[in-house]
């Protein structure tokens, strides 16, 4: 047995050092053609790469509309539901906001009758939507036959305007866009009529106890693209 | 099976042989030369730091657990990377031939991974002080000399205990890059599926030395096939020549797969910035067909077969039971995990998958009763007779041995404790 018990023994026994020696060339060439590669054929591709990548997201929109119209007595409310399957809209398509108009006529027939007093609101709740949102109209009423829009905004941050995002991934911007709990459960309308008889009505039969709500509901739908330029 | 899944397979698969390696090692009754010994314990708490490693990148680094993933994750892997150094430096042939050296060579390793671990915590994740450096060169440097020297021994050419070395060289490589070899062409052709291949992404540095492991890893990679190459055209053909055959034509194969598609780094992914984003999906199969499958399970299969055939531990009957039970799991883990990742590839009925599961899971099982006897019964010698200079006589006490795994049982849990720490105080670590 050997009594050398240095470190360089490895490299040394039996071959005088020659493996070490081919092995240090080969390794040598190996990390020169490496640099040289990296520093200098690839530097610029390499860089490249450091470079956050753009997305440009868009979104396809469309609109679905419908109508319904109900009787309510004097002093009384009534409600209408809306959902995800009263508009029938496609599972693909995301909702970003609900447009609802709220119209009416005296339908007395009595000459002078002033138009009923109608209240039209949407609590804050039932359906997941931006309930903050500025822009939210969630309750109006009149007694000038006007007709009154509400508008609940669905989905948060929806502006319908093409933009282009920096970092994250195609997927990451996708599934911002694609959060279906958005629009989910039932949004209600509630409509209530104070009537206005006319001053000095006394024919018989002519009571003003009621009134014809029309509401006209117009919901608008989206559906995002993400492109990205890919790095070269 | 997502990636997420097979990494959280490897990572049981890794932890369950280094737990069940140190409880055999801690019973064995035969005797283990010094640096076999030490070999294992090592080995073993590689496997564990792996295990706590892939368990850790299979939660994803997408939850709110993010900042204990990558942490956690990037200790792990330091604490690996240091014994990775330090197995290669006493096995299969000490370089350390002292017990000074021996303890030198531990202090340097917990140096690098003090440093390391310093600069991660104080500095950034994606400092080139964190990067690795040096974590492929020095083990495969060691390991390809001491291939060199043992399969060209002169005069030698059909002694087994001496191509036994070299063999062994062999398999420590692969186990440690064999992942990398699937991508070796790329190298050569300057494509981005090897060039892209970056740590955390961001830093040039940080990228270069990362990459520069990479090229080392081919590199060793190729002189061993030429030498295999050679020693094939001389009729000595070993069973070890067909696995560096097999990986480097998979890496050929690899590189018409990826071809020069267009891709982007991997921003910390979890094999260790070995994966590419920007992959198509047939592309995404194959390397999980290739690269992660070694990542994952061919890496605790591999290092079970080192365990046993060549001695490091030895089975008597007082721990063939243990023995049996860790090659039983293994086997049968990585069998379900693989026709789970084949299921999910080609679309086969639940019914059908079953079946096949129980058919490979009874040959697995038949397979391992068969051949367990013969790989422990008569493992490969080193020749310390013919050869004994190069295996160096040193005493170590048990208590030695057992303050090793004392140390290494406070490190890990501590150095989680520090990235629980970091996620507390939400240190972001780019």
């Amino acid at each position: 047995m050997s009594d050398d018990r240095s470190l360089t023994f490895l490299a040394k026994e039996d071959d005088s050092g020659k493996a070490i020696a081919l092995l240090t060339v080969v390794v040598v060439l190996g990390l020169t053609f490496h640099a040289y590669s990296f520093f200098v054929i690839k530097n610029d591709e390499i860089l490249n790469k450091y470079t956050e990548p753009v997305f440009s997201v868009s979104f396809e929109e469309t609109s679905l509309q419908g109508s319904d119209s109900t009787l309510i007595a004097d002093g009384e409310t009534e409600s209408f539901q809306f959902s995800r399957d009263t508009f029938d809209a496609d599972a693909s398509l995301m909702m970003a906001k609900i447009s609802i108009s709220v119209s009416y006529e005296e339908t007395s027939g009595q000459i002078a009758d002033p138009c009923d007093e109608v209240l039209a609101q949407i609590p804050p709740n039932g359906m997941v939507a931006d309930w903050q949102h500025p822009d939210n109209v969630l309750s109006d009423s009149n007694d000038d036959c006007e007709t009154m829009n509400l508008v609940v905004y669905v989905y948060p941050g929806f502006s319908s305007e093409a933009k282009q995002e920096v970092g994250q991934s195609a997927a990451h911007w996708e599934r911002m866009w694609t959060n279906s709990s958005y629009g989910s459960g039932v949004l209600e309308l509630q409509v209530s009529v104070e009537t206005n008889a006319a001053p000095g009505s006394v024919l018989p039969g002519s009571d003003d106890t009621n009134e014809e709500i029309n509401v006209q509901w117009t919901v608008e739908l989206f559906e995002v693209e993400v492109e990205a330029a890919p790095v070269m | 099976m997502a990636v997420d899944g097979l990494l959280a397979v490897g990572g049981i698969l890794s932890f369950v042989l280094g737990i069940s390696g140190l409880i055999l090692i801690r019973h064995q009754k035969l005797e283990v030369i010094w640096n076999k010994r030490f070999a294992a314990q090592i080995l073993c708490w590689m496997f564990i730091c792996k295990g706590v490693a892939n368990s850790l990148y299979s939660v994803g680094l997408d939850t709110v657990l993010t900042l204990i993933v990558v942490y956690g994750g990037h200790f792990a892997n330091v604490v690996f990377s240091g014994l990775l150094v330090l197995i290669s430096l006493i096995f299969p042939v000490p370089v350390l031939r002292t017990r000074k050296q021996f303890k030198f060579g531990i202090g340097a390793v917990l140096a690098y991974i003090a440093v390391s671990i310093g600069v991660v915590v104080f500095v950034d994740i994606t400092s080139p002080l964190a990067s690795f450096a040096g974590m492929y060169f020095i083990p495969g440097f060691i390991w390809t000399l001491v291939y060199l020297k043992f399969r060209f021994m002169k005069g030698q050419e059909n002694n087994e205990e001496i191509h036994g070395v070299a063999d062994v060289a062999i398999l420590m490589i692969i186990l440690m890059i064999g992942h990398i070899l699937f991508s070796w062409v790329g190298m050569f052709t300057q494509a981005n599926y090897f060039y892209f291949m970056d740590l955390y992404g961001g830093n040039f540095l940080n990228d270069y030395l990362w990459s520069q492991g990479l090229a080392m890893a081919v590199v060793f990679g190729l002189v061993i096939l030429c030498g295999e190459a050679y020693q094939a055209t001389q009729g000595r053909i070993r069973s070890t020549s067909y696995m560096i055959f097999a990986y480097m034509s998979l890496g050929v194969l690899s590189h018409i797969v990826y071809g020069n598609t267009v891709l982007t780094g991997t921003d910390g992914g979890p094999l260790s910035g070995t994966e590419l984003g920007g992959l198509s999906r047939f592309q995404t199969i194959w390397k999980e067909l290739t690269a992660t499958l070694h990542f994952t399970m061919m890496r605790p299969l591999l290092g079970l077969f080192i365990l046993f055939r060549y001695g490091l531990i030895r089975i008597s009957e007082d721990n063939e039971q243990v023995g049996k039970s860790t090659s039983i799991i293994l086997i049968v883990v990585a069998t379900s995990a693989l026709l789970e990742l084949v299921q999910s590839l080609i679309p086969l009925t639940e019914m059908l998958s079953a079946g096949i599961l129980g058919i490979a899971i009874a040959i697995g099982i038949g397979w391992e009763e068969r051949s367990f006897q013969s790989l422990i019964s008569d493992p490969l010698r080193f020749p310390i007779r013919t050869r004994g200079s190069y295996f160096p006589e040193l005493d170590f006490d048990k208590t030695e041995y057992h303050r090793f795994d004392r140390a290494l049982m406070v490190t890990l849990p501590f150095l989680l404790f520090v990235s629980l720490l970091l996620h507390w105080s939400q240190t972001i670590p780019f």
